[in-house]
């Protein structure tokens, strides 16, 4: 995995106890957006570097009909989501 | 009981936070291993080194020290602008881990903390061990690293912390002194700057060890009692106990650098109104009345000098101050190009009763009066809602001095 630190646009579900769930993210690149679905969420931690608090999501999904795992981060100071590494 | 005193000490703080948050948002580099620093805005020359990195340390970059300086010490220096925002979470997070091993700790500056650990070996076991696992945590949950210095006294474990660094653990017992702190140079003691140093060089004292054999009497000659003071302090004497909550507020004082040289006494008398303002404000809000006032002047030449007053009653009004502020200034100021002013209000006491003087201005009922709404209106809508017409069209903030953040925790030079 590559560091690619990305910002995305995400659909998570929020859940009455415990962090959110990544369902589906979109990226956008220069040539096309592509959406792509959130098959798995094999880990998912909090992290607290610099005091500012993330999730870090460690997913994997089909992309391009090839397997991949990749890791999402959410910051919850600003409500962003971040495609970390892939 | 001896107690056990634990001074915990951010390494190159701000430079550290930065590269930290930089590297949690996908930076590929870490600041920390290249020559880098946190330093000021380089056009509004509020330029000095604040922190810089190991590296950059190593081409004689030092704290303190203008942009300008460290460029030409190394021209590829990578500058970066504080944000002080980010180091007040850095230094909440610290914070919180710290409380979880003694209902102790001091927060002694923004990067730096007292923890009394005496009472909690019970719980956590032998002090170095638990100094380690502080240390361990600290880095792995917030990705810094610190340096703990223990001992029984505060003094000494300051020290400690400062002896090698970083991520390291030291101790300074009293039976260590001479071994530990006597050798270094007496600059590395706490209190002694570059105005003392010279001083105490010109009497032979070149080490901490020195200024502990030394005469006591002479030294007291020589340097009144602050003389004594680091003496104690190089003996290792020091009585002071961690303190939970915050000390008493000795004074309240802003300073700010002015983009260009000020040479013109009106616009000198605008940057002083406008920290007339902050620091007023501050006073009032903490429900304190002030008795000395104070001036700084730095020319552009950064020689510093100050004036002061002690007032014949004490106030707390905006007017009242910055009619003692201008007076001072113009009995001080040589004329000079100014690149740094800063007004600073000390002596202060409770509000309990106030003492009408005679000599007031019969106004002063009505400015006081004022003062409360222009800090309420300020408080609800912001610092900019109401603002002195005197600043239209001067292109001088109206208020100004702080580090824009309310909670901020200043350096203090009392243990």
């Amino acid at each position: 995995m590559k560091v690619v630190s990305r910002e995305i646009e995400m659909i998570a579900w929020f859940k009455k106890t415990d962090m959110p769930v990544p369902v589906k993210f979109r990226i956008e690149s220069e040539s096309k957006n592509s959406t792509i679905k959130i098959d798995k969420v094999i880990q998912a931690v909090e992290e607290k570097l610099a005091g500012n608090r993330m999730y870090v999501y460690r997913c994997q999904s089909i992309i391009g009909d090839r397997e991949r795992i990749y890791e999402l981060k959410y910051e919850i100071g600003t409500c962003k989501w971040f495609l970390f590494k892939i | 009981m001896d107690r056990i005193i634990f001074h915990i000490d951010v390494n190159s703080a701000y430079l550290s936070w930065e590269a930290v948050y930089r590297l949690q948002h996908g930076s590929l580099t870490d600041l920390r291993t290249l020559s880098s620093a946190i330093g000021g805005d380089e056009k509004s020359r509020h330029g000095i080194i604040l922190a810089k990195s190991e590296i950059a340390k190593k081409y004689g970059i030092k704290t303190g020290e203008s942009l300008r300086e460290a460029k030409s010490k190394c021209p590829e220096i990578m500058l970066i602008p504080p944000n002080y925002r980010l180091y007040m979470k850095c230094s909440n997070a610290f914070y919180e881990i710290l409380c979880e091993y003694s209902s102790l700790v001091q927060r002694y500056s923004v990067d730096e903390c007292f923890l009394d650990y005496t009472d909690s070996q019970a719980l956590y076991g032998d002090p170095l061990e638990a100094a380690y696992s502080i240390k361990e945590r600290v880095k792995k949950e917030l990705g810094f690293t610190v340096n703990i210095g223990i001992s029984s006294k505060k003094l000494l474990a300051k020290m400690a912390s400062e002896l090698e660094k970083p991520d390291k653990v030291h101790t300074i017992f009293e039976h260590e002194i001479k071994e530990k702190m006597w050798p270094l140079p007496i600059e590395e003691l706490f209190m002694v700057g570059r105005r003392t140093a010279p001083k105490l060089r010109g009497l032979g004292i070149k080490t901490i060890g020195d200024l502990a054999k030394y005469d006591r009497e002479l030294i007291r000659i020589h340097l009144k009692s602050f003389g004594e003071m680091i003496w104690n302090y190089a003996n290792g004497i020091d009585s002071s106990t961690v303190k939970k909550e915050e000390s008493i507020q000795k004074g309240i004082g802003n300073s700010t650098t002015i983009s260009y040289d000020v040479t013109d006494r009106k616009e000198a008398h605008l940057v002083l109104l406008s920290l007339t303002e902050m620091v007023s404000m501050r006073l009032r809000e903490a429900d304190m009345l002030t008795k000395v006032i104070s001036v700084s002047v730095k020319n552009f030449g950064f020689s510093t000098y100050s004036h002061q007053r002690k007032l014949p009653g004490p106030t707390d009004c905006t007017m009242v101050i910055y009619e003692n502020v201008t007076q001072l200034f113009d009995q001080v100021w040589k004329g000079e190009p100014i690149r740094h002013l800063g007004v600073h209000l000390t002596d202060l006491c409770g509000k309990e009763f106030y003492q009408i003087s005679i000599f007031d201005k019969n106004d002063r009922e009505r400015q006081m009066q004022a003062d409360r709404v222009m800090d309420a209106l300020r408080k609800k809508y912001g610092n900019d809602t109401l603002v002195r017409s005197s600043f239209i069209n001067s292109g001088i903030r109206p208020i100004r001095g702080g580090v824009g953040e309310d909670n901020y925790q200043m350096m203090s030079s009392l243990l």
